[in-house]
């Protein structure tokens, strides 16, 4: 497999808690990321900060990490964005 | 030929207004239908792209302020018009937006091989707005013309190679080739209004090139983000 860009490794962060019914603990989601632990808090600040996912924590289930209504939009409109940056070599 | 000439392009300062508003609304069209995809993907290629655009329409709307100053005040040449505070201005800005837009085009295309370092931007800004203002002070548009050659020819020798490299079926319509045209006809804009005036069936041609090339572009944009 070829090094992920930024754009696929956020579309793969958004995907894993989409298919996990849009929440996720933080260590399987750093597992199934492939990411080592700083690039994933990196990542995960980012996101946060770009409000397409959010973390949130009950007495239950303890730290989440769920997806927002932007990052469901991200995931939405992923392919479109890919096809423009590649028509542009941008 | 001078007589045809009068007789086929009687107005040659409307054909530029109707010119420089095609591409103003094809330019300011790309800066906003984009401006939802860089909002959700914070994508940084793609910034610089819609600023470029951005910049590009700028320059177009100072190059027609200025034709429209030089015809209607009178003025021969933009020498003699930079002898008024409007024309140190206007001219300022059009230097300023026209360069930034074509090293914005530049930077969307190579912003990876440099990492997006956060200060070359301001750093471009800073040494544009330094180029300009000496040019003005000069009074020599050569400076900023040298510039634009300069980055002509990299982005020439840039979308060249890039363009071998493709595929012959990506070949047709590829963006490389396109932004080689785009600066073509801009060199040519350029030089028109600052060296000297081209005759009125040369200027046509470049008006017509140049609107064909931002209409292709636009097509690219709208057929990509049609969907969003």
């Amino acid at each position: 497999m070829g090094k992920r860009d930024k754009l696929e490794i956020i579309r793969d962060i958004l995907k894993i808690i989409k298919n996990n019914h849009g929440h996720i603990k933080t260590t399987p989601l750093l597992r199934k990321s492939n990411l080592s632990s700083k690039r994933f808090a990196d990542y995960k600040s980012d996101l946060i900060g770009r409000e397409l996912i959010f973390e949130t924590e009950d007495k239950n289930n303890g730290k989440q990490i769920l997806i927002t209504f932007k990052g469901m939009e991200f995931l939405e409109k992923y392919r479109t964005i890919i096809n423009f940056v590649n028509e542009f070599d941008l | 030929m001078a007589l045809i000439e009068r007789i086929l392009f009687p107005n040659t300062f409307g054909m530029e207004l109707i010119y420089s508003f095609v591409i103003i609304f094809c330019s300011l069209i790309i800066y906003f239908s984009t401006k939802e995809m860089y909002k959700i993907s914070k994508y940084p290629g793609i910034k610089y792209f819609r600023f470029s655009f951005l910049f590009f329409a700028l320059a177009y709307f100072f190059k027609s302020f200025i034709s429209f100053m030089l015809v209607f005040l009178g003025f021969h040449g933009v020498l003699e018009f930079i002898s008024v505070f409007l024309g140190v201005v206007t001219l300022f800005i059009f230097m300023y937006a026209s360069t930034m837009a074509i090293f914005y085009l530049l930077y969307s295309v190579v912003w990876k091989k440099f990492g997006d370092k956060k200060y070359i931007i301001p750093v471009l800004h800073v040494f544009v707005l330094v180029i300009s203002a000496g040019s003005l002070f000069l009074r020599s548009a050569w400076t900023i013309i040298i510039i634009q050659i300069l980055l002509f020819t990299f982005i020439a020798v840039y979308n060249y190679t890039s363009y071998r490299k493709l595929s012959p079926k990506k070949k047709t319509g590829s963006i490389h080739l396109i932004y080689l045209f785009l600066f073509l006809f801009w060199m040519l804009n350029l030089s028109d209004i600052l060296v000297s005036g081209f005759s009125p069936f040369f200027e046509f041609l470049i008006s017509l090139a140049s609107i064909g090339v931002f209409l292709t572009i636009l097509y690219k944009v709208t057929r990509n983000v049609g969907s969003l």
